[in-house]
């Protein structure tokens, strides 16, 4: 059990578990018998492994939901709802300015450089990226695109979403909790049955 | 298709062929430039060569116009040598017509076996080399097709550049694999064991040899099959991740007051929401352990710590803490308030007043530099009429001899009478 401590804490502190951001500690989760032994421990904390969908990623959730937990979730759930549409936004700007075939998913590499200056490059990316920097999701308050940029990158690394393997280098991995978003839009699309299907095609920009 | 046969003389038809085949090769050779532009810009650009040229262009079955009102365009044949020897793929041909190819066979190996029947020597050699031609190109074909499909997949259909064109280009590729599959199944090996009937050649050629490769083939292209299909699902899960993105982002934006579910207050609440809140397991020193005093005071020793130059860490960064600017700001008010009180008590002489024998005579606890500093400040502060009522003279000297940044070591100053009377 004490190989696992610092796996434990990395999960206690609320850290989402995947291939990229860390691939030592995803491959021993992959063991079914290394889970039962961290639930068993996570058993009085009231917390349980838990893992995407897609098997992807790792995290931790309540074992039992008592109301301090269900209070918890839904202060988390509104800041999740909020972050949204300027995740899909950023996604979508992603995708656009690089000139990607496919959405963003798990494992895709951004150099930060080759963004920012194809964002740069654009008016009209520009101008949309500006608009979503200054979201309250990505809190940037600075009219500098440079400024900007750096922000949104900050706080996608902060929330998990990006990995900066090296800290000098400019280049960042999209991790599993992409896939966790995407399989939660999924999740709110069928729930809400919303009508995402019969919208009008959204061309990309090319 | 050229080919010499030096038993020949000159005049027979098949060296006629010859040199005409070798002076078309030629022609290609020496426009190849132009040919080259045309296949890619799709027409040929006739002020490029000479009127003359131009014309054997077209006789040399190079080029052509496909309508009166077109401009002048590379032979289909052509484009197609092109597209091979270069392997676009944005042009290259999969020629799965196996049924024409089998019939020609039939016929060949009829025209072959006819000529062995009359003892033609010299016209069965020459019906089996042709023969031979045939199935090698049959074959090739096939090869062909399947190497260019191979570097389809492995280009993950590079050639063109966006999601929805690969998806095209990948249902393309398989119906032009299945067409090549059925073309196989339509190779009937009992037929043409039949067909060769006694003769070796005949048999090596059409049966042991084509079985071989026909059967590699097959293999090969069911590989790619699968391939392909895989290739397939993963094209459509990108583009339903893409759509799906947009036609969220846009749902989002088109009701703003959208909202969702109370997803964490059901009673089953779904994984996706189910994320506990962070504990941070955090840890002291203890002296409890005997055993771990030692080990704790080498560390404790180790640590470069003064009681000292102690620092207390930096509180929550981003905010300011309220109580101790209103502190300061209290101070800063009194500093004030305490040269207000000297510029009044100079009224009461007649000579300049020193403020450093104020701070002291006053009994005033501010440094003495910064007391001048705010002096200075506020004489310089008052409005321009204020400020000539009161003659403030600096006293100052040079840092040392070689150092000449000047000091102000004090600073007097004088109610002016004239222009305070004259007010």
């Amino acid at each position: 059990m004490i190989e696992h401590g610092p796996l434990l804490e990395t999960l206690l502190a609320g850290a989402s578990i995947c291939q990229i951001s860390d691939e030592e500690a995803f491959r021993r989760l992959k063991d079914e018998v290394v889970r039962e032994e961290l639930n068993h421990f996570l058993r009085p904390l009231n917390r349980r492994l838990a893992q995407s969908q897609d098997g992807s990623v790792f995290f931790l959730a309540y074992q039992e939901l008592n109301s301090s937990a269900r209070e918890h979730l839904s202060k988390e759930f509104k800041q999740t709802i909020q972050s949204l549409l300027p995740l899909l936004e950023w996604m979508q700007l992603v995708q656009e300015s690089l000139g990607r075939d496919g959405a963003l998913s798990a494992g895709d590499t951004i150099q930060f450089q080759e963004f920012a200056l194809r964002t740069e490059d654009n008016q009209s990316l520009r101008q949309r990226f500006s608009q979503l920097a200054s979201d309250r999701f990505f809190k940037s308050s600075s009219d500098n695109l440079d400024s900007q940029l750096k922000q949104v990158f900050k706080r996608l690394k902060e929330t998990g979403y990006l990995h900066q393997p090296h800290k000098d280098r400019q280049f960042y991995l999209v991790t599993g909790k992409i896939e966790q978003l995407i399989e939660m839009v999924c999740f709110i699309k069928d729930e809400e049955s919303l009508p995402l299907d019969e919208m009008p095609q959204q061309e990309s920009m090319f | 298709m050229a080919r010499t046969n030096k038993a020949n003389n000159d005049q027979s038809p098949q060296s006629r062929l010859h040199a005409l085949g070798v002076a078309r090769l030629g022609l290609i050779g020496k426009h190849s430039e132009q040919l080259m532009h045309a296949y890619i810009s799709g027409n040929f650009d006739e002020s490029s060569v000479s009127e003359s040229a131009l014309d054997k262009l077209v006789k040399a079955r190079l080029l052509h116009r496909p309508d009166e009102n077109q401009p002048l365009a590379l032979r289909p044949d052509v484009n197609s040598l092109i597209a091979s020897l270069t392997e676009d793929e944005r042009k290259r041909q999969i020629n799965a017509d196996v049924a024409g190819q089998l019939e020609q066979i039939r016929t060949r190996v009829k025209h072959f076996s006819d000529a062995q029947f009359r003892g033609d020597y010299a016209a069965s050699e020459h019906h089996f080399q042709l023969l031979t031609e045939k199935v090698h190109d049959m074959t090739g074909q096939f090869s062909d097709a399947i190497a260019s499909l191979w570097n389809r997949l492995n280009s993950d259909f590079g050639f063109v550049s966006n999601l929805g064109d690969k998806i095209r280009e990948n249902e393309l590729a398989q119906k032009q694999l299945r067409r090549l599959l059925d073309g196989f199944e339509l190779i009937d090996f009992n037929e043409l064991i039949e067909l060769a009937q006694s003769s070796g050649p005949l048999r090596k050629l059409l049966v042991s040899q084509l079985q071989v490769t026909i059967s590699d083939h097959a293999s090969s292209l069911l590989e790619v099959q699968k391939r392909l299909v895989e290739l397939m699902a993963r094209f459509r899960q990108q583009q339903e991740r893409a759509q799906l993105i947009s036609n969220m982002a846009a749902f989002l934006k088109q009701h703003p007051n959208f909202v969702v579910g109370d997803y964490p207050n059901r009673s089953n609440v779904p994984v996706h929401f189910n994320h506990a809140a962070p504990i941070i397991a955090s840890a002291s020193v203890a002296l409890d352990k005997v055993g771990d005093q030692q080990v704790l005071g080498d560390v404790v020793r180790a640590l470069d710590i003064s009681t000292i130059s102690y620092v207390p860490p930096l509180e929550s960064g981003g905010e300011f803490d309220l109580e101790q600017e209103l502190a300061i700001e209290a101070r800063h008010q009194q500093l004030k308030q305490d040269v207000e009180s000297f510029f009044i008590a100079t009224f009461e002489h007649r000579e300049p007043v020193s403020a450093i024998d104020y701070l002291q005579t006053q009994g005033l606890d501010w440094d003495g530099e910064m007391w001048l500093f705010q002096v200075i400040a506020e004489h310089e502060g008052l409005a321009y009429q204020l400020r000539q009522r009161f003659d403030m003279d600096k006293k100052r000297a040079f840092a040392s001899e070689f150092n000449q940044v000047e000091i102000i070591s004090d600073v007097t100053i004088e109610v002016n009478v004239g222009q305070y009377g004259a007010a």
